[in-house]
């Protein structure tokens, strides 16, 4: 509650779901990487690397191991020669410089053994019950030269190419799960490090920087022999690992209501509970100051040839001056500080620069909004299973809660269902196709659930209001999965997107920002309206280097002395 | 070969949609052949059987009428059809049993029966002819023969909660089995076009830089 009593209520989802504030949405505290590395810290983990054996050709194999209070995990990695002409961003793709297994303890030799005739195949492999992830990585070819040469010629990289470029390498998909035979996420979600999602892809990327940062020193020293320099600790700590992301992550936002409502909501809770305080401490108020300083760095280094987003990234620029010109007003003094914060910025910001100070204005209150990251996962088994007993008068209701703006629209017409999501048979990936010049609409996943719904509604209208839904469902097993996803709309209220994910001007490149900010990742650089690279763990402690003071907020730049 | 469950779960959904299955069917059958891997059953053989029987041809005919206390349909009963109806009706079953006449592949009920005691947070038993089983919608007793196709199935509410069973984390399935339901999920997968390589899936763009 703020002074004048007054408690602030989340954001409505009508005005968060939207896909353009989604893909406009920012890392904060909550995000899984620094989820991870405070933990690692606070429960001092260590970690080892018992073996590192690759050849001068960059050739062999190295493992890195953490060990957590209870478990340990393994990075296996396998570094490849990869001509020039192999090296394809596309998930398409059948050779890496390097591919990773996540490996639940240590591994044997016979696991190595195991895993090197399955891990470099990735899709075309089979890994086991013992491992958690598999993922791949190509080096970024410019910045890789340039390390490799300068260190080799006794001298450290340029840090101004390193801040360009922002990576070494670069991830093409990091698969969890059960993909490809790995365990399932059910094998290790009671452990207190997996609970929260995407712990085990976050700590596989986190060993991965440390393994590609080892590789490059490797590889400087077979070119320059005793002359080679060793990479700066400063400098190496702005290597980041790149992630090149397409289509495979706009459907996982649609097909998982629950969980995405879980990360959006409590992101919104968490603004919602620092709007509503009363007024703001000098530390507090200091230490906001000095991590919007330091965002407005990393912003700087964020480069974008996608005209959608060098637009976006303009409006950014003018946001953070206006907000900094606001700052030095009294704006952090008055009462309910941050309420009149967001809600100045809600007139005078882009969507971009709205999110980012929600992002912001978190950070001093770990001790409010960390407690949150518990609710994050999807532990609600029952909500699957339809509630038949439902009368159609109610799932009219929540048709009508979720998916209103959708009733009005003329779903037939060529512009509002201009795509199609399909899967290709050509590699199981998802795609988006244009139903109206492509033979795809026979294929058709369900990934447009306003439309879905709307359908749905239409066909209710004749059906007396006090009907249990299974009748309807007993004559229309075709809405079967709509009533699902409706009735889910109960726990989920952030669970669906408030646009049409089929229109002609779709941009799932929103969809895959929305998802990746929850990551953490920074840098958002889309080579097309549905593929996007970024960055993670840049300016993140190696595991020799974290420790309580390091595992936060590391992702926001110190300037240089 | 070993297979995660999730693995068990995206293929029996694109199986069943592949064969003509709704979208909320196929659902179902991945939820049902996941549950029954995880008990030790063969799930992936149980579908595999049921959709090599091609009953979605005619879906109507094989979808159980829920009017009374007996439930039959027009022809043989579909297990997705008839479990999702069961499932749906868990507040009817507090109030009595229900009977179905004429169903096949009847072990795809079991996991549909579980959704009735997670619901009512009660034990359910399910009678199949000479097969007896009892569950509290997590573990699974089952005892007798359980036929290809069931002339009688009555499920009632049960004051017992069945023993507690090993729930399994990986499913071996028959391998002629699940060879068919990749086939039948081949089915939902668009041929490739170079159009759709380069368009569908974003760039064309070189990772060589």
């Amino acid at each position: 509650m703020n002074e004048s009593g007054q408690h602030i209520a989340r954001r409505d989802p009508a005005q968060v779901m939207r896909l353009s504030r989604l893909g406009s949405l920012h890392q904060c505290r909550l995000s899984f990487m620094r989820q991870l590395t405070r933990r690692m810290a606070r429960e001092e983990w260590t970690f080892t690397r018992p073996a590192f054996d690759i050849d001068a050709n960059g050739v062999g194999h190295a493992v890195y191991t953490a060990q957590g209070p209870d478990h340990a995990y393994s990075l296996v990695a396998f570094a490849h020669d990869l001509p020039p002409e192999k090296r394809s961003d596309r998930v398409i793709a059948e050779a890496w410089d390097a591919t990773f297994t996540l490996f639940d303890g240590v591994p044997t030799a016979q696991d190595i053994e195991r895993l090197s005739q399955n891990v470099p195949l990735q899709e075309a492999g089979r890994v086991s019950e013992h491992e958690l992830s598999l993922s791949r990585a190509n080096r970024s070819v410019r910045l890789w030269a340039h390390v490799v040469d300068r260190l080799a010629g006794g001298q450290q990289p340029d840090l101004d190419q390193i801040y360009d470029v922002g990576y070494l390498m670069r991830t093409t998909a990091v698969y969890g799960s059960g993909k490809f035979g790995a365990a399932d996420r059910e094998k290790t979600a009671g452990r207190p490090e997996f609970n929260a999602p995407f712990q085990t892809e976050m700590l596989s990327v986190y060993l991965t920087r440390t393994f590609v940062r080892d590789l490059v020193q490797h590889m400087a020293r077979v070119k320059g022999g005793k002359n080679t320099a060793d990479l700066d600790a400063d400098i190496a700590r702005w290597l980041g690992i790149g992630n090149s992301t397409g289509l495979g992550m706009a459907p996982f936002i649609v097909n998982h209501p629950i969980l995405f409502n879980n990360w959006i909501m409590v992101r919104e809770e968490a603004i919602s509970r620092v709007r509503s305080l009363p007024s703001a401490s000098d530390a507090e108020i200091a230490q906001f100051l000095n991590i919007f300083d330091r965002s407005t760095l990393s912003m700087s280094w964020w480069r974008s040839e996608h005209p959608v987003q060098i637009r976006k990234l303009a409006a950014l620029t003018s946001d953070i001056q206006a907000i900094s010109k606001h700052l030095d007003g009294d704006v952090l003094t008055q009462d309910a500080p941050w309420d009149r914060l967001i809600t100045w910025a809600e007139d005078a910001l882009s969507e971009e620069g709205q999110e980012l100070l929600a992002s912001l204005m978190l950070e001093p209150y770990g001790d409010l909004v960390d407690g949150l990251a518990s609710c994050m996962a999807d532990s609600n088994l029952n909500a699957q299973i339809i509630d038949g007993a439902m009368p159609v008068s109610e799932v009219r209701e929540l048709i009508l809660s979720n998916f209103e703006w959708a009733l009005e629209l003329d779903w037939t017409a060529e512009p509002n269902c201009a795509r199609a999501w399909y899967v290709s048979e050509e590699k199981l990936e998802p795609r988006l196709g244009e139903r109206f010049e492509e033979p795809i609409a026979e294929y058709e996943q369900p990934l447009a659930p306003a439309r879905d719904a709307a359908l749905a509604y239409k066909e209710l209208a004749d059906w007396d209001g006090e009907t249990p839904i299974r009748d309807f469902l007993l004559q229309h097993p075709e809405h079967r999965h709509n009533i699902r996803r409706v009735q889910i709309g109960r726990v989920a209220p952030y669970g669906e997107i408030r646009d049409n994910t089929i229109s002609a001007d779709v941009m799932p490149i929103d969809m895959l920002r929305a998802k990746l900010s929850f990551f953490g990742a920074t840098h958002f650089d889309p080579r097309s309206d549905r593929w996007v690279r970024i960055c993670m763990y840049a300016g993140a402690p190696y595991p020799e280097e974290l420790s309580d003071d390091t595992a936060d907020t590391w992702v926001y730049p110190e300037p240089a002395a | 070969m070993s297979f995660s469950l999730n693995e068990i779960e995206a293929t029996s959904k694109r199986a069943a949609r592949g064969a003509g299955y709704t979208w909320g069917h196929a659902e179902e059958a991945g939820k049902a052949t996941r549950w029954l891997c995880a008990q030790g059953l063969d799930g992936v053989a149980a579908l595999a059987s049921l959709l090599q029987q091609d009953l979605s041809r005619s879906p109507e005919m094989h979808v159980p009428c829920i009017s009374g206390e007996g439930w039959a349909g027009t022809d043989v009963l579909c297990p997705l059809a008839a479990g999702s109806a069961l499932s749906d009706s868990a507040l009817v079953l507090e109030a009595a049993p229900v009977t179905l006449t004429n169903v096949t592949t009847p072990t795809l009920l079991l996991p549909f029966v579980s959704n009735v005691a997670r619901i009512l947070n009660k034990s359910v038993a399910i009678t199949i002819d000479g097969a007896e089983a009892q569950t509290d919608g997590i573990a699974l007793h089952l005892t007798g023969p359980m036929p290809d196709q069931a002339q009688s199935v009555t499920v009632r509410l049960e004051q017992v909660a069945p023993p507690t069973q090993r729930q399994h984390s990986r499913a071996t399935p028959d391998p002629a089995a699940w060879s068919a339901l990749t086939g039948f999920a081949h089915r939902t997968y668009a041929p490739a076009t170079e159009e759709s390589r380069l368009r569908g899936a974003g760039a064309g763009l070189s990772d060589n830089d």
